[in-house]
């Protein structure tokens, strides 16, 4: 019964690795790059909150920068 | 094609240039627009690090009516005063749809586009790719647990057999020894 009740359950979405640090410590997140940026965007083009995608506070905060740049030069959506 | 990005002299910086210009200007005019813009640094006194021209591209929203546009981007050094000149003209510039000024990092390796999209392109898995792959390891994580039940349950079967075994064993050899013992005639009880 305890086994089944443990399947049953989600797994826990704080128990994520930020990927930003893992790969050698991002220092600077491009605009330019639209396939890195795009996974941290939803349908509706907001950008996902940290806590689903596991990013670390100081790289979400690059990823925001990043996004709103990409936005603003038409590359990412504002609002789909 | 990555130059450095440290500036030569104290006074002046190294900056990104990203302009976005409407993709339906004839070729000739694309050609004075291009020197247009490229006039604006020359007279700031910069000096070109790299060029690079993404070409068409289309737009996530429409901006003033066009869905698609072509983007250059520049890498320049030049002295920090000279940016708010630079971009005055560029916003004044009737072309110019949007631009963007940005300060790379130190470490900021300039890369082409076309290139980037090159490697992206050979190397990243499509979603049905990603779909298909993770199907197949979740199959085969089933199929690996099951190996392990059924070789956990033959073990356990197999030891329980053994403990009977022995203990059948251990009987024969107790009565055996007793029968021994009793039929022993040199004992006086």
């Amino acid at each position: 019964m305890a086994q089944k009740q443990q399947q049953q359950r989600r797994p826990d979405p704080r128990g994520k690795k930020c990927p930003f640090c893992t790969k050698a410590s991002t220092r600077y997140l491009d605009y330019k790059d639209y396939p890195t940026l795009k996974p941290y965007t939803d349908y509706f083009g907001n950008i996902r909150a940290r806590y689903y995608t596991g990013v670390c506070l100081k790289h979400q905060k690059m990823l925001r920068g990043a996004i709103e740049k990409a936005r603003f030069m038409a590359m990412l959506a504002y609002r789909k | 094609m990555s130059p450095s990005l440290v500036a030569s002299s104290e006074d002046t910086r190294i900056y990104e240039f990203a302009i976005m210009y409407p993709a339906d200007l004839l070729q000739k005019q694309e050609a004075e627009f291009i020197k247009e813009v490229e006039g604006y640094f020359s007279e700031a006194g910069a000096m070109q690090i790299a060029k690079d021209a993404w070409g068409r591209r289309g737009l996530a929203y429409p901006v003033k009516g066009h869905m698609e546009a072509n983007f250059v981007i520049y890498y320049y050094e030049l002295d920090p005063s000279k940016v708010k000149e630079i971009e005055q003209n560029l916003r004044i510039s009737r072309n110019v749809l949007r631009h963007l000024v940005v300060k790379p990092p130190k470490n900021y390796q300039i890369l082409k586009y076309s290139d980037v999209y090159a490697d992206w392109q050979k190397n990243h898995e499509s979603v049905d790719e990603v779909r298909t792959r993770e199907k197949e390891e979740k199959v085969k994580e089933q199929v690996a647990k099951k190996a392990k039940r059924q070789v956990e349950k033959a073990a356990s079967e197999r030891t329980k057999e053994t403990k009977e075994d022995k203990g059948v064993v251990v009987e024969a050899q107790l009565s055996r020894k007793l029968e021994e013992l009793i039929s022993d005639d040199s004992l006086d009880i």
